[in-house]
């Protein structure tokens, strides 16, 4: 009976290997969200709340100016200062837990600054192919 | 100290140190209270005589700044202001006559009214305003308005000329809100900013409380008219001429 005890230290060890050649992509593709060049000066928030928080904060944002008329401070285009680069921020993230917001659909804020000079309108290209019938 | 100097220190503190919060709380800058208030209430005269059949710049401007929706269909065209030419059926050879239409933010908007979602509502300014993120798209109201001023977006529009104000996506109800992004910086509506600048000057926008603004005085001098007075939704776009 050699092959319990074999079985035992194949399986997870061939496991590891397996996945770390999995995630060697992931590895080699450098930081998982782009920074900004300079540390959060000037920014709204502290990095912290921003962090775990900036939704809720645009939702109030949102509220204010929509309901309100208060034109603040806050603004998607404050924060696009220092992201210029959706697809490596925000998309990250979102991506990662299957989320979707949908404030880019009508807000302007484009995916990567190459995108912004090309004039690209709307990022979310799969979101529109979804609701029209893409002969628009 | 004895006990009583302490239970009097003590409590001196525990009292004192809510109310020194409170005092900041309301000492701090309150942006809340900012914003669309009940202090003026928009309106907009329309003078016809001053405003050319053939000339178009408010419709143009209107799209430019709003991102309005042009497929070139008129199933799904949309108009936040446009161009309609009446007639007298009566007559037979009656001059005909155009005049620009746009949401009339009545008092008593029955598009508001009818909204489940309370997506659309006025504000204390008196603007009808639609909050995109909570419409459904039920289209009550475009049902409910008795302007036709209502519009849906029954598909996606690319064209985004005006980068700084967001479009419209796929479902949602849209109507003219007078610029309120403009007005609340203190800027007129694009439509009547490009109808000075084109020189006719047919359209103004001001305050209704006010019996010294340009738009009272108006009202007050001429004789205006407002469409469907009949049916009390009590609009705030008066015509002069019409």
């Amino acid at each position: 009976m050699v092959a319990i005890p074999l079985l035992i230290i194949v399986v997870p060890v061939g496991y590891s290997i397996y996945t770390f050649v999995l995630a060697r992509d992931a590895r080699e593709a450098g930081p998982f969200l782009e920074l900004p060049a300079a540390p959060h000066e000037g920014c709204v928030r502290e990095t912290e709340f921003m962090r775990y928080h900036h939704w809720e904060l645009l939702r109030q944002v949102r509220d204010e100016v929509v309901r309100g008329g208060v034109r603040g401070e806050i603004s998607l285009d404050r924060c696009r200062e220092c992201h210029p680069n959706r697809d490596r921020f925000c998309n990250r993230c979102h991506t990662a837990v299957s989320l979707q917001p949908d404030c880019f659909g009508c807000h302007y804020y484009p995916a990567s600054p190459a995108a912004d000079a090309a004039g690209e309108s709307r990022a979310e290209e799969g979101v529109r192919e979804a609701w029209t019938d893409g002969s628009s | 100290m004895d006990r009583r100097e302490f239970l009097k220190t003590g409590g001196l503190f525990l009292v004192g140190t809510p109310c020194v919060y409170g005092l900041m709380a309301m000492a701090a800058p309150r942006p809340h209270e900012a914003g669309a208030t009940d202090a003026r209430r928009w309106g907009m005269v329309i003078d016809l005589n001053r405003c050319p059949a053939d000339c178009s710049a408010c419709l143009e401007a209107c799209r430019r700044e709003n991102n309005v929706a042009v497929h070139g269909d008129r199933r799904w065209d949309i108009h936040w202001i446009r161009k309609v030419t009446i007639r007298k059926k009566h007559e037979a050879d009656a001059p005909t006559r155009t005049l620009p239409l746009l949401c009339n933010h009545c008092d008593h908007p029955p598009c508001a009214q009818v909204c489940p979602v309370q997506a659309t509502y006025k504000r204390a300014d008196g603007i009808v305003i639609v909050d995109h993120h909570r419409c459904i798209g039920c289209r009550y109201c475009l049902i409910a308005c008795p302007y036709n001023a209502r519009y849906f977006n029954y598909r996606e529009n690319d064209e985004w000329p005006n980068k700084a104000y967001p479009k419209r996506s796929h479902g949602v109800a849209e109507s003219c809100n007078f610029c309120a992004h403009r007005l609340d910086q203190g800027r007129p509506p694009a439509c009547v900013e490009a109808c000075r600048d084109s020189g006719a000057g047919a359209l103004k926008v001001g305050d209704l409380d006010d019996p010294d603004s340009e738009i009272s005085r108006l009202i007050a001098d001429n004789s205006v008219k407002r469409i469907r007075e009949d049916l009390g939704t009590e609009p705030k776009v008066y015509y002069i001429g019409l």
